[in-house]
């Protein structure tokens, strides 16, 4: 293959080109309700060749059959003379590898027979079901994929990594009458089968909380002191500030580079954030990205001011900055876009009790369905939710969105707890086209004055 | 030897989906034509019944077919109790789906239709930015099983995706369509002017007190009504007891202004064709009529469990066995022209889009989303955009009672056909 690659690369007459050749294994076991939807096995294999002449543009071809290279390579430089920028494209440097890395599990989950792995979803789906005679549907969901990836180009690098992933999700479904609640929960690694195994404990609060659900009131609406968990800290560090730290964001965009430029304060004094794919076994851990460039940390707010931005060599170029290996893509159908990797609250000095002593009417708001970003605007949707009252954690709630100005919000929080964690979840990020792209999150507890919950 | 040969020696059942697809797609990113890309893809997947047991596989490596024929048989000894048999062949309704002219769109045409959004929407807002997606495909997918179904369909589709930023100070406004076809369409054109015109009725901005007050919903704002509802008329949910409808049919859910179809058969529509994919013939489900709940949407094997037949909304990707899916879902036009609406609404507020529409616990048919575009209606006019406002509420008591529906309706998103629909009131909430 390295043969047909370099014969590639060599023919192209393009400023740049880029191939990157996938092959990726999956292995799936899924219950629903009291079902088995599927226990099977999939094969993706396939190849992008990306092509970049400076003064127009990028030509990309993405196939299955790899005996095409060659034409594919044409197809690929002919696609990149359509385009018409008006300044050409400058790519950032960034120091050619060679490098050829495989990765050791501690449990090679390819080693797992299809049987066990059905039995291990199987079981976590029983947890669940007899959790509750509320409980009337479940998810459980073991994947695991292995990823082979060669990347090279025309600047000399060469790279193959493997990309490991097992992930074992489960959701409940409760109802009562018309009322139906759901809830969530997932753990994921890059580092073997047993990561996924013995997480009764997770699976029956995930049972749990789907139930309380049915006895929890829908929130009043209004302005309140919110407490969040770990998690949902973490996703609205991600969803809210992460997305616009995307130099591709800001890159062709005078007002909105304004908007985030170097220096400004973005909160506190206590807050520092960053996103680093070279953390150790985290979700969105990477040695290179998808153009070579090595994953390291990147520091996007120290002491509360705006200090760095996630880049891709073209945004890197274009703004006189530096490539910082947040070039990614979902698979070899796409070419890489800037994105994160594992972004991260840094952690703080407020205990959980100091942070809520003082909190009259507030609401402690856990887990995160998902949610959306606008530029400066967010929303998103926490899991489940508690009233905080008089300092105490108390009534379970249902229904709590949060939604504001970045900005605002940002500068709104007071409290920084000091218990650190990385989500394990086994989430996906979405941006453009590209879903799911794995990354990870992590934040301690975080306290944030005067947000807007929505609600009747 | 063909995999289906193959597999019928050694399974009861067998079904062979192959799919080929091209696509050219050509990119503008802030306003600059920038990206162009041609993408080729095949595969293979394969179901399976053994000893009653289904079993599913697929992959996108040709040379590797044997490996995918034993992946399937494995999948099978764990398979669940098949209840269902793959189809026989069935007259289908003739849908068209694949047009010439739009098949040999060049890269160059795509770019010069680009060119052409790009002037209409720097002509009216020369500080805008656009990033515009042109997609051209040709779909070719052949569904085969034991009993001698062998369906081949060819689509065509094309579609437009416009984005359009605008930022003026702190003032951040992003607009979005899609157009979406299989056949030609002279007004093509049409998605970009309407999102132009709304980007130029968002220049007054202007305030309304937050509180409780009538809601305009409009086509493209819908969208949160119809999200919830089409995940809650899923077959899938229905049987596994989720869907807040399941039980229901031929009770009044609705107010009798709110009738729905789905229908996989409109000519040139994003999602129509003559068969699903699992080879059953499309056609269209009245699924509420007067608000009277009358159906819901099956596949194979879900119409099965559920003691029914398949709709022929089998929906499915590559690498995942099908599912029961919503075709193009078409609310039906009500009796009022939208002039007469807005003549009737003395103080309240337009949802044309809404942020963050699909999260939090929506087949409960709860929602809750900032507005991302709205507009004030005063005396019966249109009098500017509105914003920091959000509006929250659950779909299943909302379309209880519904003041009106329009004459008016619009295809957004290339999928959902809607009207206006007037809430008489909703909680309205914001910063005060």
């Amino acid at each position: 293959m390295r043969d047909r690659i370099n014969e590639a690369l060599k023919r192209s007459k393009a400023d740049y080109t880029e191939i990157r050749i996938e092959e990726k294994e999956t292995t799936r076991a899924a219950f629903r309700g009291k079902e088995l939807e599927v226990a099977n096995a999939n094969i993706d294999k396939g190849g992008i060749v990306r092509c970049l002449i400076k003064n127009k543009g990028w030509g990309v071809a993405t196939f299955n059959d790899l005996d095409d290279l060659l034409n594919k390579t044409d197809q690929a430089y002919q696609c990149a003379q359509v385009g018409s920028v008006p300044e050409p494209i400058e790519l950032a440097s960034v120091e050619p590898v060679e490098k050829i890395s495989t990765v050791e599990m501690k449990r090679d989950f390819r080693d797992i027979p299809l049987s066990e792995k059905k039995a291990l979803a199987e079981h976590y789906n029983q947890v669940v079901m007899g959790y509750s005679n509320k409980i009337i549907d479940t998810q459980a969901v073991y994947v695991d994929t292995f990823s082979k990836i060669i990347l090279a180009n025309s600047e000399g690098t060469y790279i193959e990594q493997d990309r490991p992933s097992v992930v074992m999700r489960t959701t409940a479904i409760a109802r009562d009458g018309d009322n139906v609640q759901q809830a969530h929960d997932s753990v994921s690694s890059t580092q073997g089968y047993e990561y996924v195994l013995n997480k009764d404990e997770m699976v029956k609060m995930v049972a749990q909380h789907a139930v309380e659900l049915l006895a929890a009131k829908p929130v009043k609406g209004g302005q309140y002191t919110v407490v969040a968990n770990q998690m949902l800290a973490g996703v609205f560090i991600h969803e809210a500030f992460g997305h616009l730290s995307e130099a591709d964001f800001v890159y062709e965009n005078p007002k909105a580079r304004e908007m985030m430029s170097l220096g400004r304060r973005f909160g506190k004094g206590i807050l520092n954030v960053f996103d680093d794919g070279s953390v150790p076994n985290q979700r969105g851990t990477t040695l290179y990205d998808d153009e070579g460039t090595p994953a390291r940390r990147n520091w996007l707010i120290q002491n509360g001011e705006l200090v760095g931005r996630l880049h891709s060599r073209q945004t890197a170029g274009k703004m006189g900055e530096k490539a910082s290996g947040n070039a990614r893509a979902i698979n070899y159908r796409f070419a890489p876009i800037v994105r994160m990797t594992n972004t991260a609250i840094e952690n703080g000095t407020t205990s959980f009790e100091d942070m809520i002593k003082d909190i009259e009417l507030g609401i402690y708001a856990c887990e995160a369905y998902g949610g959306q970003t606008q530029l400066e605007n967010f929303s998103f949707s926490s899991g489940y939710a508690y009233m905080i009252r008089n300092g105490k954690i108390a009534e379970m709630v249902k229904d709590v969105i949060l939604a504001g100005n970045l900005f605002s919000t940002l500068e709104n929080i007071d409290a920084i707890g000091n218990d650190f964690a990385w989500i394990k979840t086994g989430g996906g990020c979405g941006k453009g086209n590209q879903y799911p792209l794995p990354v990870g999150m992590g934040a301690p507890h975080i306290r944030i004055q005067n947000v807007v919950i929505g609600g009747e | 030897m063909d995999i289906l040969n193959q597999l019928k020696i050694q399974a009861e059942q067998v079904e062979v989906l192959s799919l080929q697809n091209e696509k050219t797609t050509v990119e503008y990113e802030a306003n600059q034509l920038k990206n162009c890309s041609v993408a080729e893809t095949k595969g293979t997947a394969v179901r399976v019944i053994r000893k009653g047991l289904l079993g599913f596989a697929a992959s996108s490596d040709e040379t590797a077919m044997d490996k995918l024929a034993a992946h399937a048989l494995e999948s099978a000894t764990f398979g669940d109790k098949a209840q269902f048999s793959f189809p026989d062949t069935k007259p289908a309704p003739i849908v068209r789906t694949f047009d010439k002219v739009v098949a040999d769109l060049s890269i160059g045409r795509l770019a010069e239709i680009g060119q052409e959004i790009l002037d209409l929407v720097l002509t009216v807002e020369p500080e805008a930015r656009c990033n515009i997606s042109l997609e051209r495909a040709i779909v070719s997918a052949s569904i085969r099983n034991q009993k001698d179904l062998d369906v081949t369909f060819k689509t065509s589709p094309l579609s437009f995706g416009l984005e359009i930023d605008r930022i003026e100070g702190d003032d951040v406004l992003i607009v979005f369509d899609q157009f979406g076809t299989t056949v030609w369409e002279k007004d093509y054109m049409d998605f970009a002017h309407r999102l132009v015109e709304k980007l130029i009725k968002a220049r007054t901005i202007t305030s309304i007190k937050p509180g409780t007050m009538p809601v305009l919903f409009a086509p493209s704002g819908t969208l949160a009504l119809v999200l919830p509802l089409s995940q809650g008329l899923n077959g899938k949910e229905v049987y596994k007891g989720t869907s807040p409808l399941a039980g229901k049919i031929g009770e009044k859910i609705f107010d009798e202004k709110i009738s729905m179809v789905d229908d996989g058969t409109i000519d040139g529509k994003f999602a129509s064709s003559s068969y699903d994919d699992e080879g059953v013939p499309r056609r269209c489900n009245s699924l509420i009529e007067k608000g009277v709940l009358k159906s819901f949407i099956y596949d194979l094997k879900t119409a099965a469990q559920s003691g029914v037949e398949s709709t022929g909304n089998a929906s499915r990707g590559l690498f995942n066995p099908p599912e029961p899916s919503g075709t193009n879902l078409v609310i039906q036009p009500g009796k009022t022209s939208l002039k007469d609406i807005l003549a009737g609404m003395d103080n309240g507020i337009i949802v044309e889009d809404l942020l963050g529409i699909g999260q939090g616990n929506i087949i409960s048919g709860a929602f809750s989303n900032p507005l991302a575009l709205a507009f004030k209606v005063e005396k019966g006019e249109i009098v500017g955009r509105v914003k920091d406002l959000s509006i929250a509420g659950n779909i299943y008591d909302l379309l209880k009672n519904v003041d009106a529906v329009s004459k008016e309706t619009q295809w957004v998103y290339s999928t959902v056909c809607a009207p206006y629909i007037l809430m008489p009131e909703m909680n309205v909430s914001g910063k005060a």
